[in-house]
């Protein structure tokens, strides 16, 4: 908007503002019009306290959201990073052989007959202990470690006597799985109908406890 | 600031990309002799002391010697960290991506130090990262915003817990300020793109409209006119009073 040809428009105005923020000198005409037109210079005072205050707001609220604190926690963070930047990945040798090492010879292939052997006679005597020991003890396969951690979960606390407490714990744990097994059965999905086949059921499992 | 170190700072992204050179002058819009001055390509201007640690942490960088390149580095990190948060938070409005964003564009700077040519001085170079980054996730934002149900920015501002301080003010002061920066946020968002790049660049990135020019690939003279053009339309929107 041109105020006449004796005032200064708003762009040459915004131009006054533009060198005074960028610490340049105004052109001498408009520096002598400012000087001597009051009209102009109210004007010009308004721009310049509009500007200014819109920058002074956002530094103000920037000393709010980023104090000094948070500007040395922002350094050391891009430091941390800056360096961690250039380092070339780790590359973590695969156990047994280093790279300088020669290839294992025939005693190596000696020792792995033996662990091979020691680990099936292991596994050999550990399901023929295991078999005797559930055997003599029939009572005992209710008491595997799923339901007594289920039963750590779900029963409240014993306030009845001992005596109470396995036939509690059984029920609650067949209850439990039995809602369970209800919740799986219902959305048939035919893909894992073989799946489903194969996965022994609480209902099954009760029975051959009794 | 120094004017002389001063220079240009980033852009819209196209005219970033584009970026080339911007005048020089200083005088009113109206003068033929001036704009042409403004227009003519940039100066192989003298080294700012940014520009020159730059250049040494580059050297560093392809030397090897890296531990030296980062204890520079972190120097370049505390003149321009303060300039780089204004910026991001005034493109976010959101203090932790503000922060987010200013950390990787540092981290891209360092990472992609090797590439930086003195052709443009650092500040020029850095602040074109930073600037590409925000908008990068102003875009993420709106893509995200696309699924999830809008917010307004004022209320994301609010929202988001800041850094720290505020406990000077009083809650009636907390409050008012609150409002009166959700405003101006939202007058400036409703400048259009280029617009509001150039007066984020200028208005809250210290930069000159010769730099901001050097920036985006625009004459000077355009610079100062879309300056104006936002200033006139923030005044307008917010009634004279920020």
């Amino acid at each position: 908007m041109i105020f006449g040809a004796r005032h200064l428009p708003e762009d040459g105005l915004f131009e006054c503002y533009l060198a005074e923020h960028c610490g340049e000198s105004l052109e001498p005409p408009a520096a002598e019009h400012l000087t001597d037109c009051a009209e102009c210079r109210a004007r010009y005072g308004d721009l310049r306290r509009f500007m200014d205050a819109l920058r002074t707001e956002a530094d103000s609220e920037l000393d709010e959201i980023f104090p000094a604190e948070r500007q040395r926690a922002q350094q050391q963070q891009i430091a941390r990073r800056v360096e961690h930047l250039r380092h070339h990945a780790r590359v973590i040798s695969f156990p047994g052989r280093q790279p300088g090492q020669s290839a294992p010879i025939a005693t190596s292939r000696v020792a792995h007959h033996w662990l091979g052997v020691a680990a099936a006679a292991g596994l050999v005597i550990g399901v023929g202990l295991g078999t005797a020991y559930y055997s003599q003890a029939p009572g005992r396969e209710q008491q595997t470690v799923a339901s007594q951690s289920i039963a750590a979960v779900e029963a409240p606390a014993p306030v009845a006597g001992p005596e109470l407490v396995p036939d509690l714990v059984s029920s609650i744990n067949e209850q439990f799985l039995s809602e369970l097994e209800l919740a799986l059965e219902r959305p048939h999905t035919s893909e894992l109908v073989a799946l489903d086949e194969l996965t022994p059921h609480v209902r099954e499992v009760r029975v051959k406890l009794r | 600031m120094s004017s002389e170190n001063r220079t240009g700072t980033g852009a819209e992204r196209g005219s970033a990309a584009r970026a080339a050179g911007a005048g020089l002058g200083r005088t009113g819009a109206s003068s033929a002799s001036s704009d042409a001055d403004r227009d003519r390509p940039p100066l192989a201007p003298t080294l700012s002391d940014d520009t020159r640690v730059a250049i040494e942490i580059r050297d560093l960088v392809a030397h090897g010697t890296l531990d030296t390149a980062r204890e520079r580095f972190a120097e370049l990190v505390a003149v321009h960290q303060r300039r780089a948060m204004r910026i991001a938070y005034q493109y976010l409005h959101d203090p932790a991506e503000a922060d987010e964003a200013v950390q990787d564009a540092f981290v891209k700077a360092f990472g992609h130090i090797e590439s930086y040519r003195e052709a443009w001085p650092f500040e020029v170079w850095f602040t074109r990262i930073l600037i590409n980054g925000c908008l990068d996730r102003r875009k993420a934002r709106l893509r995200r915003a696309r699924w999830f149900v809008s917010t307004d920015v004022a209320h994301v501002a609010d929202a988001r817990p800041a850094f720290g301080g505020a406990a000077a003010l009083d809650p009636e002061a907390r409050l008012l300020a609150r409002e009166r920066r959700a405003r101006l946020a939202a007058a400036v968002d409703r400048l259009d793109g280029r617009q509001r790049t150039i007066f984020m660049m200028s208005h809250y990135g210290d930069c000159t409209p010769r730099e901001v020019g050097a920036i985006m690939g625009l004459k000077e003279s355009t610079v100062r006119v879309h300056l104006f053009r936002a200033a006139r339309k923030l005044r307008g929107l917010l009634g004279g009073q920020p």
